[in-house]
């Protein structure tokens, strides 16, 4: 009997996952075709089998801009969204995200730190654009494994997932604070840097920075798969995981290190996208009806990436010059998506309360 | 498994809390045994302590032969499992998933189940009788059936040792007796079990031993019977005498007294008119003459004091009379 019911839920799954995958594909595509210049699609085939180019100019923009901007969202979309799962189940809160620790508040201090003082010291504008770039990048990696550090040394010393949880807040809160400050004595323009930042942006990656950010995104993911297991166990609780042997210490260290390095690495390349990674769980949860992390992991690595990239490719819609910036259309298109999909379900049971 | 002049409690501070000390007990494959004690007399930190999962704070614990703290926890997953009183963070999860996470410690590291998992599976939910239940949500279940399913992912981890921490709270008579009979055949089928309960009259019948732990005393340890007999259980569970018949767990009698009682007839009436009686604060005698009598028979109570004859058709009557 189990064996049965085991064989026909892969069979089911295994279905999903191809379906979930080429609808990946597809929106890929569609997001390098669309955009301010409109590329037919059969350009965009052309360019993704490598053949010769009918217009170089297309070829340009695909090779320049769009594809790296859409392999950027694929990753950054799945990325964000398992560190919000690792995070709601370590935690058992479904209130918890990616940036619950502080993470994004530590990356952008460090962020302010180099546009206010910089701009002060008048370092900043005298470089070039891509070294700009880079100190941004550090600046908001270093302010991001900060906080990453001081969470996992207090880890170790923590036996409580909770109190880890509002020393997170607290790191949060205090950079929060500091960011304020720097911006009360700043000028109008180094404000508006900031804000710029702080909007998120897919787009401003190199190739350069994009092989070095898909490399530390893939590796997490990787990582993802394979704590499944454990996080699986945690469902149960702290207590019964611990007696089905799992090792709490270590497991919780690598699930802090893994969301630091994903929410911590995507925060510094593309700013601080808040709204994804708290969601992409309960999307995933709601629609395919299963706490499996096994299951969730991967699902949410594709409809995260799907979700992204639709979601990049509304925020430049063709005719429209501008490009909106997408911390304000992930949270602006998902939230209704979620609302529906809570409406539908009526009762939703993400604690055991009945 | 045994311990030796174990000390269980928690560290406040830089002070120990010691709970209970001196504690040398044991516990052998295919017996079943009882822990019983007052709130917060220590049993959970014990078996938490027993479990692995909670520093004693001196002695030790042995299990076969080795002191727990020097086995591997993945290698201990495979010799003791617990039910806690922990609710799990995902009512989404099936009751077959939920199960399958019993595998934790064989399955390989992506979590995928090999022909010998689903045999202990399918086992541990054939053995449980909830077959019905496999495709469920947790959310779906009433506390017994889940009480049931979490004793069923217990038995597919596969260990000589089942520590229950309150198997049978909220639960009604005839679950718990339904629980309690489970586990007296999983101890049956030669694994030890442990279960730190307060129903008395349940444990007291199926129990092999009870374990009975109590503020300031030494740990007592003994055949039920054994333990009643000497009274061991009366100052253990109910230190404050409630008038209670600690046996049987009855109310004996209130304190207010209106007269004896001589009451006669048929058993089963007999039964219930004296607990009637004596929640009214009437003493009942079965033999010795009293000025009042009464005779219970088809339902009729004949009721006979100073010459006057009456009868009543209900003990409510009966009752309404007397007053």
């Amino acid at each position: 009997m189990i064996t049965q019911y085991f064989d026909t839920s892969i069979k089911k799954w295994r279905q999903l996952f191809v379906g979930l995958g080429l609808l990946l594909l597809v929106l890929f595509a569609l997001n390098i075709s669309l955009g301010s210049v409109a590329i037919p699609l059969s350009s965009v085939i052309d360019f993704i089998l490598l053949r010769p180019p009918i217009d170089n100019s297309w070829h340009l923009i695909m090779a320049k801009f769009r594809l790296p901007k859409a392999l950027t969202a694929t990753l950054v979309g799945g990325g964000l969204g398992i560190c919000g799962l690792q995070m709601q189940t370590l935690f058992r809160n479904p209130m918890a995200g990616p940036f619950i620790l502080g993470i994004s508040s530590g990356s952008g201090l460090g962020v302010a730190l180099v546009i206010f003082l910089g701009v002060e010291a008048g370092l900043l504008f005298e470089l070039s654009g891509i070294a700009r770039s880079w100190i941004m990048v550090c600046a908001a990696a270093l302010g991001s494994f900060g906080v990453l550090l001081a969470i996992i040394l207090a880890s170790v010393r923590l036996k409580d997932s909770v109190t880890l949880l509002i020393l997170g807040l607290m790191l949060g809160a205090a950079s929060s604070a500091l960011i304020s400050i720097l911006q009360y004595f700043s000028q109008a323009t180094n404000i508006q840097a900031y804000m710029m930042w702080s909007f998120g942006s897919l787009g401003s990656l190199s190739w350069n920075e994009l092989m070095i950010f898909s490399v530390i995104i893939i590796i997490g993911m990787i990582m993802s798969i394979g704590l499944s297991k454990s996080l699986n166990a945690l469902l149960l609780g702290a207590n019964y995981a611990e007696s089905m042997g799992v090792d709490l210490k270590i497991i919780r260290v690598m699930i802090i290190i893994n969301t630091s390095l994903l929410a911590g690495t995507i925060t510094a390349f593309c700013g601080p996208i808040a709204f994804f990674g708290l969601v992409m769980p309960h999307i995933a949860r709601m629609l395919f009806n299963t706490t499996n992390h096994l299951l969730l992991t991967p699902l949410i690595i594709l409809i995260g990436g799907i979700l992204m990239l639709l979601f990049d490719t509304v925020s430049q819609l063709p005719g429209i010059e501008a490009t909106l910036p997408i911390n304000a259309v992930t949270a602006l298109l998902g939230a209704p998506f979620v609302l529906y999909l809570l409406l539908r379900k009526r009762n939703v049971h993400y604690t055991f309360d009945k | 498994m045994h311990t030796q002049s174990l000390a269980i409690g928690y560290t406040e501070g830089r002070t120990n809390k010691v709970l209970q000390e001196n504690i040398n007990l044991s516990l052998s494959s295919g017996e079943i045994i009882s822990l019983m004690g007052q709130n917060g007399v220590g049993k959970t930190t014990f078996i938490k302590t027993l479990s692995g999962l909670h520093k004693g704070i001196s002695g030790s614990v042995y299990h076969q032969g080795r002191l727990i703290d020097e086995i591997s926890k993945s290698f201990l997953a495979k010799q003791i499992s617990v039910v806690l009183t922990e609710k799990p963070f995902a009512a989404h999860l099936s009751v077959i998933e939920l199960i399958a996470l019993g595998r934790h410690p064989y399955s390989n590291w992506l979590g995928q189940l090999s022909t010998s998992d689903k045999q202990a599976i399918d086992l541990a939910i054939s053995h449980t009788n909830i077959d019905y239940l496999a495709s469920k949500k947790l959310y779906q279940l009433s506390d017994g059936q889940f009480q049931k399913v979490m004793i069923a992912r217990a038995l597919a981890q596969e260990t000589d040792l089942i520590i229950l921490d309150e198997p049978t709270a909220h639960l009604d008579l005839s679950n718990k007796i339904e629980i309690m009979l489970l586990l007296k055949s999983i101890a049956g089928s030669g694994k030890g079990v442990l279960i730190a309960t307060h129903d008395l009259q349940v444990s007291l019948q199926l129990s092999d031993r009870l374990w009975l732990f109590n503020f300031n005393q030494p740990v007592l340890d003994g055949c039920p019977e054994d333990l009643i007999l000497q009274g061991a259980i009366d100052q253990t569970l109910f230190p404050i005498n409630n008038n209670i018949d600690l046996t049987t767990g009855t109310v004996k009698r209130l304190d207010e007294h209106k007269g004896n009682v001589l009451l006669q007839g048929d058993p089963t009436m007999v039964h219930w008119t004296t607990q009637a009686l004596q929640r009214n604060g009437y003493a009942v005698n079965k033999d010795t003459p009293t000025s009042i009598t009464i005779n219970c028979l088809d339902c009729l109570w004949k009721l006979e004091s100073k010459d006057i004859s009456t009868s009543f058709d209900s003990i409510e009557n009966l009752l309404i009379h007397l007053k």
